[in-house]
């Protein structure tokens, strides 16, 4: 199974799960919170079902805001181990999808940070081939695809850590802003000004990247 | 580019992040520069292509392997947590389980800390405080001290200096007499010698058997009174004793007698061991 357009109906339903207002309790929050109980009663075992179900959701955005498979796999091995550790302060009448993305962004800064101190070398040669493998059938359109994903990647990665996490939510995840502000506990007025600020900027760093301006493009 | 309206706000505009005030202002802009029309163009353009990063796939192992390592780790789960989180947990839980109780002694531990921490200062004060000692009504009468027989004790008829004209020599009488002092005044006297303002004493004469005060003289340290001491008998003419009474005169056979028999400052220091160590 994999994380592509197939699977946009997951993620709309995870967001909409996230939009759902505080006071209606959806069939998936009361499952949720049914796993949740059991785990927190000894059976662990059942804790199996709350990774299947966000694996993908919280691999995909370590993997963007890290830039490295490496490091995503080992930041989605924290965030669900601090959820199983703390799974007793999640209020089983909300969506568990906040505070689950929250945690995410938390362990991947924690991990970005060490990261930085150990090793200075620019991380564009740790994005994985794997990572950035293009699904189509024509192997020209293949190919561009490719090369403008190598581009943004890269451009990701030149990005402030602030700049990038709320580009990653906002515009590779499709949060709406207000969302995003809630997740990284920010008002909506910074997060609007640091997707602004990254927008900007990756447009730019693009931009260079094409050797001039996009005016020849692929517009 | 030559055209200086926001860029910030052209960013913010291609994927409808803006308040409806500033997307008109974008909007009509946009229809009236090209310049800027052409920059919100490569931005979308952009825009579109930062969504091809959602179709990033990830091998079906890493989850695996991931999933894997995790459960392993938690099988464990008491020695997992640590035991400062199953601490919390245990709180955490019992909170939710029985919500009115935990609510209940949060209430009383905060309620018995705020009392507790309300009642020092107040006995603080109450010990300290030499204005308390000596309590005048409206008209000027000194109010009976209350709980006296608490104070400082300096002088009784047993045991006595027989030289104190107030504590007879031997205690055949029938009565006996004490001599009390507040104990601020008392505590300032011991430290520097002085006999601080508003410093009470008193003299209780009482029944041997029974202890009930049949007199009671006082005299206050007061600069509002001649020679800075005031002197007061409670003492009615049947032998109970009032509330309030007002200062004796000054030709009163007290006051001529503490004037000049007292070693220091109208007080006969020079009969009472517990003053005389300060001196």
């Amino acid at each position: 199974m994999e994380y592509g357009p197939d699977n946009s109906d997951t993620l709309q339903g995870a967001l909409s799960m996230a939009r759902m207002p505080d006071t209606a309790i959806s069939p998936d929050v009361a499952e949720v919170a049914h796993i949740v109980r059991l785990v927190l009663a000894g059976d662990t075992s059942s804790f199996e079902q709350i990774i299947t179900r966000y694996e993908r959701r919280v691999m995909n955005i370590a993997i963007r805001i890290l830039g490295c498979q490496d490091d995503a796999h080992d930041a989605a091995q924290e965030v669900f181990l601090r959820v199983f550790r703390y799974l007793h302060r999640l209020n089983l009448e909300k969506p568990i999808e906040p505070w689950l993305m929250r945690m995410t962004v938390n362990v991947c800064r924690d991990i970005g940070r060490k990261k930085r101190q150990h090793q200075s070398a620019s991380m564009e040669n740790t994005l994985t081939e794997s990572m950035t493998t293009g699904r189509t059938d024509d192997p020209y359109t293949g190919l561009a695809e490719e090369q403008q994903r190598q581009m943004l990647w890269k451009a990701l990665n030149c990005l402030s850590e602030n700049e990038r996490v709320a580009i990653v939510l906002r515009d590779v995840e499709g949060l709406s802003t207000s969302e995003v502000a809630a997740i990284l506990e920010s008002p909506e007025v910074t997060v609007r000004s640091r997707i602004s600020r990254g927008r900007l900027k990756l447009k730019e760093i693009v931009d260079q990247m094409s050797k001039g301006p996009t005016k020849g493009d692929t517009l | 580019m030559s055209c200086t309206f926001s860029r910030e706000l052209l960013a913010l505009h291609v994927e409808n992040d803006l308040s409806e005030s500033d997307l008109r202002v974008v909007a009509k802009h946009l229809q009236e520069c090209a310049e800027c029309g052409e920059f919100h163009a490569q931005l979308s353009h952009r825009q579109s292509q930062l969504k091809l990063l959602r179709c990033e796939s990830i091998p079906q192992s890493t989850f695996t392997r991931m999933r894997r390592e995790v459960l392993s780790q938690i099988e464990n789960s008491p020695q997992a947590l640590g035991w400062s989180v199953r601490i919390e947990r245990t709180v955490w839980l019992g909170f939710r389980r029985h919500s009115l109780v935990f609510t209940s002694l949060a209430i009383a531990a905060v309620s018995a800390t705020l009392f507790a921490q309300m009642r020092q200062p107040a006995l603080h004060d109450t010990t300290n405080s030499t204005k308390l000692a000596a309590v005048f009504a409206e008209n000027g009468a000194l109010i009976r001290p209350a709980g006296y027989r608490e104070w400082v004790s300096i002088g009784s008829s047993t045991g006595s200096d027989v030289a104190d004209p107030h504590i007879p020599a031997k205690p055949s009488s029938g009565f006996s007499r004490n001599v009390y002092i507040d104990r601020s005044a008392y505590r300032e006297f011991s430290e520097t010698g002085k006999f601080p303002e508003g410093a009470v004493l008193l003299l209780e004469t009482s029944g041997a058997a029974d202890k009930q005060p049949i007199s009671l003289e006082a005299s206050v340290k007061d600069i509002r009174f001649d020679g800075g001491w005031g002197f007061f008998d409670f003492t009615n003419a049947d032998g109970t004793l009032k509330d309030k009474a007002q200062s004796l005169p000054v030709t009163s056979s007290c006051r001529t007698c503490h004037e000049e028999r007292a070693k220091s400052d109208h007080v006969f220091t020079q009969f009472h061991p517990a003053l005389k160590t300060a001196t």
